[in-house]
């Protein structure tokens, strides 16, 4: 990518516009409800991504901005301007569509300039902000070439283009790196948020993958059959989780959830996992008071996958605050090593209809571990695994909700 | 292994010969009786090979003088077709392609108009005028049609356009036979209004029909042309549908994004990647046209098309006009087989699924 073509387009000004959901809902005629009261402030030239599993009502949300769909409820706006009843094409709003929707007739150069064109800018002018958009996407060899004849980065960056050409109020981008192959996902990503920083436009990005959501966006609204679960900046989410399903959306490998009690024993506190015990800090209940209520009670406890250590590996943890386990499986990454063992306790369902279900016996979980790459276990040993326990998050076993005051 | 295949590919080619033999001797038996002299045509035993040929049939059925040199006829078609191809040619090469096209569907209307003047025609030649000018009319009015209606009835998805298409297809099952009588009748109806109301014999104001005294649907070239383009409406429609199914919708919603309006998606993006559609269907409903014999005959007595024209007038199975039989089937067939073969490749490609696919 090239920055200095970047600032050529900044220089020509970019318009920048807060945007506003104001609980909007879509129902379908059928009478499916695709969102339920969705509200949502994106800042100027903020990045905001709308995660969530399949079906979840992501795209929907994104074609009633674009105009595609219709608003069954609520009100939107971009800036001042009320959208609700404005056609598409008047909305000053650019698209990425996860196919590209590019169009098979023309050039990459005439894909690229389509919006100009239909905005009657003169021939020279539209030539001109082709080339710096196409520069920006290392495009300018391709201008003369058919989308057939280009790879799918290639067209996905003529989709790219065809979009910042023409300096919109707002990107709205549909999955868009979800047909590429694993690496190229990887450069595009750091591309496409470079880009969008450079540009300052306010850009609403919609997908399933929760690690493009976590690099990418300066803030992330996560989603869940049509409702807003949660919405904040990357850190936050991942370490304050509001529910469950967010803790397990948001990570890779996800949160480890059980159901465990907390009890207090002789002025301790310990949790009780299945048949084994740790013990909790006394600074946890000091900074979730609420939690003293849930003593003796059933709540969910969730650990994240790093915040498991193999006991040979870190030897000084306290040894009240470790597990047993026998290592089922041993995934060597190189930098780390996946553990997956198995703990005699119910599992949590998250709500993913994207997750595995939990094979086999219902008291019985899978738990996966982030061991470093310091690790000697192997498949059948018998270790000791340590537990961050001050890193733990609670959760009420009805509400899903999270316990933190 | 290498053995059966081989074997298989002998009898594959074996097999296509036989075929293409099947379909194509009837047609070369035809050209080869055009050109022969009526005692060899007539000959007990076929005389296939060394036979003295000669254009006298050709000349018989389209011409009215007995000496004109049919070489000085066949330079001239040439030379027609020579210039439309070396225009069409430049055509495809060069960016604005329209002015090219237009000069040769130019040249081809000179040439026409041109004829006449040149040598003396029989009646025929007016036949072969009717025949051009009521495909052309049906291909333009049933592209139109079936573009639009295709549109709509591909993306609109409820219970009346599965109706639509349902009752067109039930349109074009029924025999073509059923349509002629009350096609014939009603025009019939239409034009005793226009004449006991008196007005068929309106004189209107500023517009003068060149040799139309009188204004009647019956034995026109309009009335051939409005029932062929309601017989074939169904076919268009489900051609075009099943090609725009194909188009992703997000392509439109890309160009609304970009600024279209609908009809301007339509227009500027969808039309033109339906380029191998709109020939694939076009070539069949010229085909249609062109070859219409029943409606033709029944709708317009005297207007005559050139299928209707070569039973009529070289009629019978007499060994006198079988000649002239053979000459004009001959010379009415070979406009369709150079289109054809102008436009196979986007045929094939109009024809095969994922055409528009990018």
């Amino acid at each position: 990518m090239d920055p200095t073509g970047v600032a050529g387009l900044c220089r020509r000004g970019v318009k920048m516009s807060t945007v506003t959901l104001d609980k909007i809902t879509k129902i379908y005629p059928n009478g499916f409800q695709a969102i339920t009261e969705l509200s949502l402030t994106l800042e100027e030239g903020e990045f905001l991504v709308l995660v969530g599993p399949s079906g979840c009502g992501k795209s929907t949300a994104l074609r009633m901005i674009a105009g595609l769909e219709d608003i069954s409820s609520g009100d939107l706006y971009v800036g001042d301007r009320w959208l609700n009843d404005v056609q598409p094409k008047d909305r000053d709003i650019a698209m990425v569509f996860q196919s590209y929707a590019l169009y098979p007739q023309m050039t990459v150069a005439e894909n690229i300039g389509f919006p100009l064109k239909l905005r009657k800018i003169s021939r020279r002018e539209r030539q001109e902000q082709v080339w710096q958009a196409a520069e920006i996407l290392e495009l300018t060899e391709q201008l003369e070439k058919k989308p057939a004849q280009l790879s799918g980065g290639q067209r996905q960056r003529v989709a790219m283009g065809r979009a910042i050409v023409r300096r919109p109020a707002l990107f709205l981008m549909d999955e868009p790196l979800s047909n590429l192959d694993a690496k190229l996902r990887v450069q595009m990503r750091a591309d496409i948020a470079g880009i969008q920083r450079e540009l300052g436009v306010t850009t609403f990005y919609v997908t399933h993958d929760q690690v493009e959501a976590m690099t990418m966006g300066d803030r992330v609204a996560v989603i869940k059959d049509g409702i807003l679960q949660q919405a904040a900046a990357p850190e936050a989410l991942y370490d304050n989780p509001d529910n469950v399903f967010v803790a397990a959306f948001i990570g890779s490998p996800s949160m480890n959830l059980y159901e465990a009690t907390l009890s207090e024993v002789d002025g301790h506190y310990q949790l009780q996992l299945g048949d084994q015990s740790l013990a909790v800090p006394e600074q946890i209940l000091a900074s979730r008071p609420a939690l003293r209520d849930y003593l003796d009670q059933p709540v969910v406890v969730g650990i994240r996958p790093e915040d498991l250590e193999d006991a040979a590996v870190a030897s000084d943890h306290p040894n009240d605050q470790r597990l047993d386990a026998e290592v089922a499986v041993r995934e060597a990454l190189g930098a780390e090593t996946l553990v997956h063992f198995s703990i005699a306790a119910p599992s949590v369902d998250s709500g993913d209809p994207d997750a595995l279900d939990e094979l086999g016996d219902e008291d019985v979980s899978r738990c996966t571990a982030r061991f470093s790459a310091a690790t000697r276990t192997r498949v059948g040993d018998r270790i000791r695994v340590n537990v961050s326990t001050e890193k733990l998050h609670f959760f009420d076993r009805r509400t899903h909700l999270a316990i933190r005051t | 292994m290498r053995r059966s295949t081989r074997l298989s590919r002998v009898g594959l080619h074996a097999t296509m010969l036989v075929l293409v033999a099947w379909s194509v001797l009837p047609f070369l038996w035809t050209f080869q009786t055009s050109i022969k002299f009526t005692r060899d045509v007539a000959a007990k035993k076929p005389v296939l090979w060394g036979y003295e040929t000669t254009a006298n049939a050709y000349r018989a059925f389209w011409l009215d003088e007995d000496d004109i040199n049919m070489w000085s006829v066949l330079v001239y078609i040439l030379a027609v077709a020579a210039i439309c191809l070396i225009l069409g040619q430049i055509g495809k090469r060069v960016r604005h392609s329209w002015p090219w096209f237009s000069a040769a569907v130019g040249v081809i209307f000179v040439a026409l108009w041109r004829f006449p003047r040149i040598w003396e025609v029989n009646d025929e030649y007016d036949f072969l005028i009717n025949s051009i000018v009521v495909t052309v009319l049906t291909m333009l009015i049933s592209l139109s049609i079936g573009l639009l209606a295709g549109y709509g009835l591909a993306r609109y998805t409820g219970i009346s356009g599965a109706v639509i298409l349902i009752v067109a297809l039930g349109f074009r099952a029924l025999p073509r036979t059923a349509f002629v009588l009350p096609y014939f009748f009603g025009a019939k109806e239409i034009d005793d209004w226009l004449a006991s109301s008196g007005v068929g014999s309106w004189d209107f104001p500023f517009i003068d029909f060149p040799g139309i005294d009188t204004l009647q649907i019956l034995d026109t070239r309009l009335a051939i042309v409005l029932a062929l383009v309601a017989v074939n409406q169904p076919f268009t429609i489900w051609m075009f549908r099943s090609f725009f199914m194909e188009v992703p919708k997000e392509i439109e919603e890309a160009a609304m994004m970009d600024g279209a309006t609908r009809l301007q998606a339509f227009r500027r993006v969808i039309i033109p990647m339906m380029w191998p559609a709109i020939i694939a269907t076009g070539l069949f409903t010229m085909l249609l046209a062109y070859n219409e014999y029943l409606f033709v005959r029944v709708l317009a007595p005297t207007e005559w098309t050139l299928p209707v024209a070569i039973v009529s007038l070289t009629g019978g199975e007499s060994s006198r006009t079988i000649t002239e039989a053979a000459a004009a089937s001959v010379s009415i067939t070979l406009p369709i087989v150079v289109v054809i073969i102008l436009f196979q490749k986007h045929l094939v490609k109009g024809l095969g699924a994922g055409a528009v696919k990018g």
